[in-house]
């Protein structure tokens, strides 16, 4: 069966959202059905066959083209299946995530994955600020899962995550893996200034010296760090995008804190590697 | 029934349902790896009084490990889950943790989980560290050494316990010499272990005895010493009887590590002193699994 794609006819001019163009949404509607779906377009809500076309049948694997920063919401509350989008997305993708696959082969907005509880958000390119945070109010962003993104991130990455993974393969902002209670981000490129800032617990494992750190880290010196190995090993067994990880050795400076919030987390700062060749 | 002189006796081995479970053990190098794992399986030779059996499965490359460092594979079996919880933990703790450079993950994924790491982390007093990777919960505990990486649980599987073959033969020697030789092809089976010093059994026993606070007692009919005194199942010539006892995760492996444990045996013949090869069996009263000698070996 050929997935259901869904293909933008014209660009947008508002925000459209497509939080129910999901696996779990279009199981059983028929193709009448779904071409009928209102979707939230700006202030108004509009058919969905009057900005896409709609060809293939299985619902489980979702694809999107011609996609363009106005979607937002994609993949939202997803349970399982995948959804592929080639182009880029605006806000939101992935929030409440519980399982499945998300791919894009472009640029992601803000607030990726954010609440999100399982799952793998890919991203081909960059993503905005707060990946994998949670929102104004919650106590926790990501609980579970994973987001990769092959570019650089914004700030705040990470910001109160709970468990779970994100790794960036370019830059992060500032405040990387602020607040954050658990779980792991890492940072393949530079990050920006006071990673940590904040933390309670978690792992914030970084390639290259990050811009600043804030006074309330204490330098616990270099060291082999176990866990590093069992990391790398791990994620370069995951398949050939993680294959870099294969390069990586447990030696890294480690720093703990935010010892201004009692904190038990950590930044590790990787110690073997020539760096220009990672960069 | 002869393989190579050696006469095999009509009968069954008679085994018995376990519960079991793998663990792996990786350490800086296998020097290390093996001293964990010998620490492990010390004083696991039977139910009937060390809680568990286990014993080295293999040696694993760091390829086939968590952290790509060597290690081991052992497999762990106990009568019941509650007994495996138990052992589970106390030997991690004692015999893995306190060795220099060594970490312990779970070889079985699926089935009900038992705890391993999620017991030990309060070794760390507060410290210890949370990880959770594909799915997988880590403890990194902060040792002296650096930081002991355990498995928050191990899986538990259904097993089967005490497959067995007898050899008979003219002296200890010659048992002893077939026997090695048997253990060391049993070896090269996955999913079983012989749990027994050396893989070898040289005190079997019979279930219950005359004294009402004992379990387990002498085989007498195999003693060698009791000919003529008891109903002995042997000849003259039999001057020593030794039994190779075999844990397995399923059935067809312990039929396997018997097939290759007795033709190993069978190989070194009346020649050399081996007589008879039969098995320990209850009448059927003990366990469901029966293993027939001269099935296996067609």
């Amino acid at each position: 069966m050929n997935p259901l794609t869904f293909t933008l006819k014209i660009q947008p001019k508002f925000t459209l959202g497509v939080a129910q163009l999901t696996p779990d949404n279009l199981a059983g509607l028929s193709k009448t059905e779904i071409k009928s779906l209102k979707l939230p377009y700006g202030k108004n809500k509009v058919a969905l066959d009057t900005l896409f076309s709609v060809t293939g049948s299985d619902s489980n694997n979702i694809q999107i083209n011609r996609s363009c920063d106005k979607l937002v919401s994609v993949g939202r509350n997803m349970s399982h299946g995948t959804v592929n989008v080639n182009g880029d997305v605006g806000k939101v993708l992935g929030s409440y995530l519980q399982g499945g696959f998300i791919t894009i082969n472009g640029n992601a907005g803000s607030w990726v994955g954010n609440n999100m509880s399982g799952g793998r958000i890919d991203i081909n390119g960059n993503a905005g600020d707060h990946i994998g945070a949670g929102k104004p109010g919650d106590t926790f962003g990501m609980t579970d899962g994973m987001i990769k993104i092959s570019g650089s991130a914004g700030d705040r990455v990470g910001d109160r995550m709970r468990s779970g993974m994100i790794i960036i393969y370019g830059k992060a902002g500032d405040f990387c893996g602020s607040r954050m209670h658990a779980g792991t981000i890492i940072v393949l490129d530079k990050a920006g200034k006071n990673p940590g800032a904040g933390m309670r617990r978690g792992t914030i494992i970084l390639v290259k010296k990050p811009a600043h750190i804030t006074a309330t880290f204490k330098s616990n010196g270099n060291l082999k760090i176990q866990f590093l190995r069992l990391l790398f090993t791990q994620l370069s067994n995951m398949g050939k995008e993680f294959s870099i990880f294969k390069k990586f050795g447990p030696e890294a400076h480690r720093f703990s804190g935010d010892l201004a919030r009692n904190g038990k987390g950590e930044i590790l700062i990787l110690q073997t590697l020539d760096l220009n060749k990672v960069a | 029934m002869k393989i190579n002189g050696v006469y095999i006796d009509d009968t069954f081995a008679e085994a018995f349902p376990m519960k079991a479970t793998r663990i792996i053990i990786t350490a800086m190098n296998l020097k290390w790896a093996h001293r964990a794992a010998n620490a492990l399986r010390g004083f696991a030779s039977s139910v009937i009084a060390c809680g568990c059996e286990a014993d080295i499965e293999r040696e694993l490359s760091p390829s086939e490990t968590p952290d790509g460092r060597p290690g081991i594979s052992l497999l762990i079996f106990a009568m019941s889950i509650k007994e495996l919880e138990k052992q589970i933990p106390m030997r991690v703790g004692q015999s893995v943790m306190t060795t220099a450079t060594t970490a312990c993950y779970a070889g079985i994924h699926d089935g009900q989980q038992i705890a391993m790491g999620k017991r030990l982390r309060y070794f760390g007093d507060g410290y210890q560290i949370s990880k959770k990777i594909n799915g997988r919960r880590y403890w990194r505990i902060p040792v002296m050494h650096g930081e002991f990486i355990c498995e928050d649980t191990t899986g538990v599987t259904e097993a089967v316990g005490g497959g067995n073959f007898l050899v008979l033969a003219k002296t200890a020697r010659h048992a002893l010499l077939a026997c090695e030789k048997a253990v060391e092809e049993i070896k090269k089976v996955s999913g079983v272990i012989t749990a027994f010093p050396g893989g070898i059994v040289g005190s079997g026993s019979k279930v219950g005895s005359k004294y009402d606070f004992l379990s387990a007692s002498t085989n007498e009919a195999y003693c060698p010493t009791l000919k003529g005194q008891v109903d002995s199942e042997l000849s003259d010539e039999i001057g020593s009887v030794l039994e190779i006892v075999i844990d397995g995760l399923d059935e067809e492996s312990i039929n396997e590590a018997m097939r290759v444990g007795i033709k190993a045996v069978c190989s070194y013949g009346p020649k050399k002193g081996i007589c008879r090869i039969s098995a320990g069996n209850y009448g059927g009263d003990l366990g469901p699994h029966h293993f027939y000698l001269r099935k296996i070996l067609k």
